[in-house]
């Protein structure tokens, strides 16, 4: 089933627009996910800017006492339990801040306020040219997520204002895990619902094809079940049902056409054959004898050419009547090679025949034969004697393949292209041009397809290949 | 035996009359479906012979219209229709063998011959066949021409079981290649006449009296001259 799955249109179309679905939903989320950060960022960043200016005017209004550290400390450490989305889910605390104060020569040791010692921090800050007033992100050593840094310089001394980003990582990827849930939840019901929606669709166009293959090949009375509704494979139901009655119609006129020609044709012949037979019956003398006897085997010819004249036709038109069971083509070919054999060698033809073994078809039994006794009768009208003629049968996949070769002369290169057609034969043939175009109409009745080539060898080849019976492919 | 025929060509009815005539059997005309389902429940017949286009009534539906009357008589059915289908039809409704226009005269008489003894007594199935110095051993498949035991492959065999079963009686090449080789075909090279020929070459060898006769433009016989 799943390698027949891959082969259905409701599986592309579902596929199709999941993909598209998911695609443009992930797209959106990315906006979305942008200009979040980018929020977020600013909202922080003009907290930033907004307590180093008020950190820079307390550092300039508090005397450098021995209490500035405690004052500058204080008022740093509540500036950051101001934060928001400070804190996780299980009431960590987020955000770090950190202050730190230089002075304007450097020497000296710097005020520090924050998270570890203050050496990594300040290193990472002299890597940088940072611009005053303009947050910027900072790495520092051993932090795995950058800070947001602000430079100020009031009154000779230099004052920097840090915060983490890992509550924005944090809120960030709260957000980025929930819709990964939710996404792949809605695609996969996007897809189950797409697939559900395409498969019931195309579903009605399986059943038409079914039925109509079936229509085809069978009975052409049957029609579609009349559509209730008038969406698009209603009407394609509709038009149908009309082609089909268009079909059936052309179909019975023709077989009445050919049933009128055939019964009216075949009355006369067969009252004048019956009164020569009688009368070659009552065992008239050799002269007679012989004229009579003409005139039946030129009326059996004639017959001959009318019947397959009128089966070609019916063939081609599709109004072939099949009169199908299973039929082993290795026992077909096997019983017709007995036969013919004795003819054959009596023109010094060697036949070689290489069958497998159970290569079943579902096919009308007496055409198969028809058409294995015109291809063995094409070889001996048109082989010159001492040929070696090899008929081959094979399955594949699910078709069965017979193959005629010779090394005659091959086709005739005028012919080769149209070998098919009726009335169509070799400038030095005996035949009536029939016994190829019978197999081509045939062949194709069955479903299966007739071509001719030229071995590279010289001689001619004919390919029939015929789907095989489903029921009997092991 | 007494047969009806009813068919509604002249030409072809005439041609019948005479054949079966001198086939020894009694035969009765009707040119339309109306007579001849009034001849046909005389109950006088042992077989009908009914073409199925009839200018008054479909020849199945005469068919059907015997047998619901209760009518057992066998029945052959004739039809210039290339319809298989028609043919299936006409096994159903009750008819008992079907020939195709045109048919070879010794094809109906033997399609007749089978009707006729598949209605009375069941066929005697012999285990030997005998014909002048000819004789086939059913069991032992083994051909005997005199003292001489013949050489044949089993499809020669089979093919002169079919002529001695048929012994004084013309067998045409489409009958033969339906008994023998169980085939509807229509073959247009002498692929029959080629298994006649090596068969004669062995069963009327040297100056033996020859017991296989073709009969040109109808089929062979084998019979003592």
């Amino acid at each position: 089933m799943p390698r027949i799955l891959q082969t259905t249109a409701a599986w592309r179309i579902s596929i199709c627009t999941t993909l598209a679905f998911a695609l443009g939903t992930a797209f959106a989320f990315l906006i979305v996910y942008s200009l979040f950060a980018k929020t977020i960022q600013d909202r922080s960043d003009a907290w930033l800017s907004g307590e180093a200016e008020v950190l820079a005017r307390v550092s300039t209004d508090t005397p450098r006492d021995h209490l500035y550290n405690r004052i500058i400390g204080e008022v740093a450490e509540l500036a950051a339990q101001e934060l928001p989305d400070d804190r996780n889910a299980r009431g960590q605390r987020l955000n770090s801040v950190f202050f730190l104060e230089t002075d304007p020569d450097g020497n000296g040791s710097p005020l520090w306020v924050g998270p570890g010692p203050a050496d990594a921090f300040l290193k990472a800050i002299r890597q940088i040219k940072l611009v005053p007033g303009i947050p910027q992100s900072v790495n520092v050593e051993e932090w795995p997520t950058a800070f947001r840094v602000v430079e100020r310089s009031e009154s000779g001394r230099t004052i920097y204002l840090g915060l983490s980003g890992r509550g924005t990582r944090y809120l960030l990827r709260g957000l980025t895990r929930r819709f990964l849930l939710l996404w792949g939840c809605t695609v996969l019901m996007g897809f189950l619902i797409s697939y559900w929606s395409a498969y019931r669709t195309l579903r009605r166009v399986q059943s038409i094809t079914d039925t109509v293959a079936r229509i085809g090949s069978e009975d052409l009375g049957e029609r579609l079940p009349q559509p209730v509704n008038s969406d698009e494979i209603s009407r394609l139901a509709k038009t149908f049902n009309h082609m089909l009655d268009r079909i059936q119609s052309s179909v019975n006129e023709l077989r009445s056409v050919t049933d009128t020609v055939a019964h009216d044709l075949k009355s006369p012949i067969t009252s004048i054959r019956g009164t020569l037979e009688t009368i070659l019956s009552d065992e008239p003398n050799e002269k007679w004898r012989d004229s009579l006897g003409d005139a039946v085997e030129g009326l059996d010819r004639l017959l001959s050419v009318l019947d397959t004249t009128l089966d070609v036709a019916e063939a081609q038109a599709g109004a072939l009547r099949l009169d199908r069971s299973a039929v082993d083509l290795s026992v077909v070919v096997r019983q017709m090679v007995n036969l013919y054999q004795p003819a054959m060698e009596e023109r010094h033809h060697e036949v070689i025949v290489d069958l497998e073994d159970h290569v079943v078809l579902d096919a009308d039994w007496g055409l198969l034969h028809r058409v294995l006794s015109n291809l063995i009768e094409n070889e001996i009208a048109h082989l010159p004697e001492g040929c070696q003629i090899t008929i081959r049968v094979r399955s594949q996949d699910r078709s069965a393949e017979l193959v005629i070769e010779d090394n005659g002369p091959g086709f005739p290169p005028e012919i080769r292209a149209r070998a098919f057609e009726r009335f169509v034969r070799g400038k030095h043939s005996l035949g009536h041009g029939l016994g190829l175009a019978f197999v081509d109409a045939v062949v194709r009745a069955h479903g299966g397809a007739a071509r001719v080539s030229d071995r590279p060898s010289g001689g001619a080849t004919i390919t029939l290949s015929m789907p095989a019976s489903v029921l009997h492919t092991a | 035996m007494r047969l009806l025929v009813i068919e509604d060509d002249k030409a072809i009815q005439g041609f019948l009359e005479r054949a079966l005539a001198e086939a020894g059997y009694q035969v009765d005309t009707a040119s339309d479906a109306k007579t001849g389902e009034q001849r046909a429940l005389e109950g006088i017949h042992d077989a009908f012979i009914i073409d199925l286009g009839l200018p008054d009534m479909d020849g199945l539906d005469l068919i059907a219209r015997c047998r619901s009357q209760g009518s057992q008589v066998p029945v052959l059915i004739l039809s210039a229709r290339r319809s298989v289908d028609e043919k299936v039809r006409g096994l159903e409704l009750g008819g008992d063998d079907y020939l195709t226009k045109p048919f070879a005269l010794a094809e109906l008489l033997a399609r007749l011959r089978n009707l006729l003894r598949r209605s009375s007594v069941s066929q005697k199935d012999s285990v030997r066949l005998q014909v002048a110095d000819l004789q086939l051993d059913l069991v032992r498949h083994e051909a005997r021409r005199g003292d001489q035991v013949l050489q044949l492959t089993p499809q020669e065999f089979s093919l002169l079981e079919y002529l001695c079963r048929n012994a004084g009686r013309v067998v045409t090449r489409t009958m033969i290649l339906d008994h023998v080789w169980r085939m509807r075909i229509d073959p247009a090279t002498n692929v029959v006449d080629v298994h006649i020929y090596r068969l004669r070459s062995k069963v009327d060898y040297n100056s033996l009296s020859p017991l296989i006769h073709t009969i040109r433009g109808v089929g062979y016989v084998l019979k003592d001259a």
